[in-house]
């Protein structure tokens, strides 16, 4: 049976912060990010280098969505969602490098030796995603207060459009504007943490046949070719849901007051080029 | 998780078929219609992630 701890494991404490090792992840996430960013933008030319457009590549792509979706206000939310992006791709990427979750110190748990890792995948921790999740919910009702005002937005929230409905869509508002966080952690936590899990089994599988055929070489390489894609794809996810909820949270403004807001929208998008998106 | 296995499978298919046929129809639009179609994967994915995580803290945390 494979050993699978879902919460992370304590390493060392500092006063009272206790640090576990999927926090070591996420720092080291960060910190790979830095260094990228640093090198990169250090000796960027406005001709771009072949590293320099493969670093600037996924980003005009997501930059190019968040224009073409994300309304005239774009440019206030965008380095966020890029952050959101960068960030969950770079620990997950992380997670599936040699060494992450696998070397560590060994430990006696009811008998049983298992291994507590050093590092382990950042988002594999609901601490981590709750946090982006967190970040993503104010971000998105400091947006909607301040595209409709305080009494607008809390008008938005309680009272249904025809008045008599208010008792049974206000909860169903609220609910659904909270369950955002849950379904948001939840997500990139359920599939980052069912990815090791998955990777962990599949080794584990494969193990045995060792002697007969090389089956541990192949069958964990093609999960973790999938388990690529899932990073991918997850990070996407979670910026891309973010980006949808600010301009949720903004466009609930623009329905009111549709005149004279379209009129000054309209050459934004007129000009806004087909980025990259296809 | 079998049973939560299920919904979302047949969510998830309708979900890609509608999108392939879309493309087919109209293949300039592939671009336009790759993020929402993303977003509502991720939004049917997560109902089967619900019973994933369900699954595994009763496999694993009792």
């Amino acid at each position: 049976m494979v050993h699978v701890e879902i919460k992370a494991e304590e390493l060392f404490s500092i006063g009272p912060l206790i640090v576990t090792n999927s926090m070591v992840g996420a720092v080291l996430a960060s910190v790979v990010l830095l260094l990228i960013a640093r090198w990169f933008t250090r000796r960027s030319g406005i001709v771009p280098s072949r590293g320099q457009s493969a670093i600037e590549l996924p980003i005009e792509f997501l930059a190019g969505v968040v224009r073409g979706t994300g309304g005239k206000r774009w440019r206030q939310f965008a380095p966020l969602i890029l952050g959101i992006f960068l960030f969950v791709l770079t620990a997950n990427w992380l997670s599936l490098l040699p060494g992450v979750g696998t070397i560590g110190f060994a430990e006696e748990v009811g008998g049983k030796q298992i291994i507590v890792p050093f590092v382990r995948a950042g988002a594999a921790d609901l601490n981590f995603t709750l946090g982006l999740a967190l970040i993503s919910f104010v971000t998105f009702i400091a947006f909607g207060l301040r595209a409709n005002g305080v009494r607008g937005y809390l008008k938005e929230l309680l009272i249904a459009e025809p008045a008599y409905m208010t008792p049974l869509l206000t909860p169903i508002h609220l609910i659904s504007e909270l369950s955002r966080v849950i379904s948001l952690s939840m997500r990139l936590f359920g599939n980052v943490f069912a990815g090791e899990v998955l990777l962990a089994t599949m080794l584990a599988l494969t193990t045995a046949t060792v002697f007969i055929l090389p089956l541990a070489f192949v069958i964990p390489g093609v999960f973790i070719g999938l388990e690529l894609l899932f990073g991918l794809v997850q990070a996407l996810v979670f910026a891309l849901l973010t980006m949808t909820y600010i301009t949720l949270a903004i466009a609930e403004h623009r329905e009111h007051e549709s005149a004279d807001d379209h009129s000054g929208e309209a050459p934004e998008t007129g000009t806004a080029p087909a980025h990259g998106a296809a | 998780m079998g049973l939560g296995g299920i919904g979302p499978g047949i969510g998830l298919g309708i979900g890609f078929s509608k999108a392939m046929e879309a493309i087919g129809r109209n293949p300039e639009a592939s671009g336009t219609i790759f993020v929402p179609y993303i977003l509502g994967l991720a939004l049917t994915e997560a109902i089967g992630i619900y019973a994933l995580v369900v699954s595994l803290i009763i496999l694993f945390a009792s």
